[in-house]
């Protein structure tokens, strides 16, 4: 049936011409009536593919995506909820908008329409407004769908974009990671009569706590663990910039002596606070091999712990200033006698502090206690169980600061310390 | 971190209570700077409600004490406890910052550290 001559008025798309026209499939096999649908919906101003049957609707809605499919029920072959089930059992297409049309739209054609996958119903003999009516509802939600789609591909591609570069950074992390953990020492001999274990565990990928144990000269083994402020890259550069500092060769230069007072004093001049208030603490000490003796000195460094088998037990600390607090001040070395069997324990704070689940700090006294626990233990087997200890304490695996233990012990010479069986 | 700002006379003393770490740096900081806009010509932090101090939070302290007297007066601790004056004590912050055990004491601007 022809449309009235007054079809610009109702032109759903006049004036619009900045938006593409919505295309419409119209897939029926009664030529006629398609015919006339199909003008009915040129006239509405909407591009029209047509399809003869329900096969050659399906091919065209893969070919072309339209924006809306309008489907008769009655069709040889596939007919029209046919159509609609293959269209919904496609991950492709299944978001399509699809109007099933019918020459009688009883409630139960039309339940089972729905239930078969339509998204509404148009019958053959509608009115110009209701054909008019209902295709620009399907339009609005097939826009909004097509939005939908449009917005979680967007989202998928940020996300695949956002997944590149997580996995760049992280390669980036490790790498630098391992680059800081190849600058501490190998476990081992450090010099003849000396034996030495650390564990390390920062507390994200990079850590501010290093440490490191090497000759200092021909007699003398220069020992050292520092704690950069803060967590993550920037305390972990700013850490091996100052064990660059700390080298033999740089210290021979730049101090002129190994003593650690004026070592710290130095680097208490060189490596102020920065902008942000962040700071090193420090710990050195110089092991004299032939004596074995070590003097020390702390920049507000929790320090170290000499276990001593048969002497006294005692922290190599005191009250200190962190480098950089006051530029001005200089640091005194102290010294301390080592025996055969004696282990030095450098550690940082991250170790004692480690929170129980109910906030209780581990402290230095339960330490200390672990520490002498195992005095009949290899070193390696007191570092590593101390470091158990400690993450019972914590009750878990991640410390939420840098944890550092490192052992030094002076054999004796029957050698390395026997365990207890 | 809750932070309350008493003026006395030419004193401000911020009441601190719960952590002051590097997590809540920035909120301090600010407090911080408003007392010091405000023309305050002694700071006193008062410690006493603070349970948790980490080094984020020591070296903004001292970076404080560094600051602090070139562009007004001085600033000063009051009342650390337990933990955190065991961390001050380590530090050896007394050094650069006055500590004091009571207020009548800070507020007369008495150089004079707070025992123990």
């Amino acid at each position: 049936m022809a449309e009235p001559a007054h079809r610009i008025e109702d032109e759903p798309l006049a004036g619009k011409a900045a938006k593409p026209t919505p295309v419409i499939l119209l897939v029926d096999d009664d030529e006629m009536t398609r015919i006339s649908m199909a003008g009915r919906l040129k006239r509405l101003g909407y591009r029209v593919i047509e399809a003869g049957d329900g096969v050659a609707g399906l091919a065209a809605v893969r070919a072309q995506r339209p924006d809306l499919v309008i489907l008769d029920w009655m069709m040889p072959g596939l007919d029209g909820p046919s159509v609609c089930e293959a269209i919904r059992a496609d991950g492709e297409l299944r978001s399509s908008q699809v109007v099933l049309m019918t020459a009688h739209d009883q409630p139960g054609q039309i339940a089972e329409g729905l239930s078969r996958g339509a998204d509404d119903f148009l019958s053959k003999a509608a009115s110009k407004q209701e054909v008019l009516a209902r295709v620009q509802a399907s339009l609005r939600s097939s826009a909004l769908v097509r939005e939908i789609e449009r917005t979680r591909d967007d989202l998928d591609r940020s996300h695949r974009l956002l997944s590149a570069k997580q996995a760049e950074l992280e390669s980036e992390l490790q790498s630098a990671a391992e680059f800081v953990r190849a600058q501490l020492p190998l476990p081992g001999m450090p010099a003849p009569g000396i034996g030495m274990q650390w564990a390390y565990q920062p507390s994200l990928a990079l850590g501010g706590d290093l440490f490191q144990v090497g000759a200092w000269g021909s007699e003398t083994l220069g020992l050292y663990i520092l704690d950069a402020s803060g967590h993550g890259v920037a305390a972990a550069l700013r850490a091996v910039a100052l064990m660059s500092f700390l080298r033999e060769e740089n210290l021979a230069k730049a101090v002129g002596s190994f003593d650690p007072g004026a070592i710290i004093t130095e680097a208490n001049r060189r490596f102020p606070l920065t902008q942000d208030g962040e700071y090193f603490t420090l710990w050195v000490g110089r092991l004299h091999l032939p004596s074995q003796t070590v003097s020390y000195a702390a920049a507000g460094h929790c320090g170290a712990f000499l276990h001593s088998l048969q002497g006294a037990s005692q922290w190599l600390s005191s009250a200190s200033l962190p480098l950089g607090f006051d530029p001005t001040i200089t640091f005194d070395s102290a010294t301390a006698q080592l025996r055969p069997r004696d282990r030095l324990y450098l550690l940082s704070d991250g170790i004692y502090e480690a929170p129980s689940p109910t906030g209780e700090l581990w402290g230095r006294e339960r330490l200390q206690a672990t520490l002498e626990s195992h005095r009949n233990h290899t070193l390696a087997h007191s570092i590593g169980d101390t470091m158990t200890t400690a993450r019972q304490w914590l009750g878990g695996d991640i410390f939420p600061d840098d944890v550092a233990l490192l052992g030094v012990e002076v054999l004796d010479s029957s050698g390395p310390a026997k365990e207890k069986s | 971190m809750q932070i309350t700002e008493r003026r006395i006379g030419q004193s401000i003393i911020l009441d601190l209570t719960g952590e002051l770490s590097y997590a809540n740096r920035t909120t301090f900081k600010a407090a911080v700077e408003r007392s010091k806009h405000s023309g305050c010509r002694h700071l006193i932090l008062n410690m006493q409600g603070v349970r948790f101090l980490d080094s984020s939070a020591l070296g903004t302290l001292a970076l404080l004490a560094q600051s602090f007297p070139a562009t007004q007066g001085m600033v000063s601790l009051l009342n650390p406890q337990s933990y955190v004056k065991e961390i001050i004590t380590l530090a050896n912050l007394h050094q650069i910052l006055p500590v004091y055990t009571s207020e009548q004491d800070a507020l007369a601007g008495s150089r004079l550290p707070a025992a123990g």
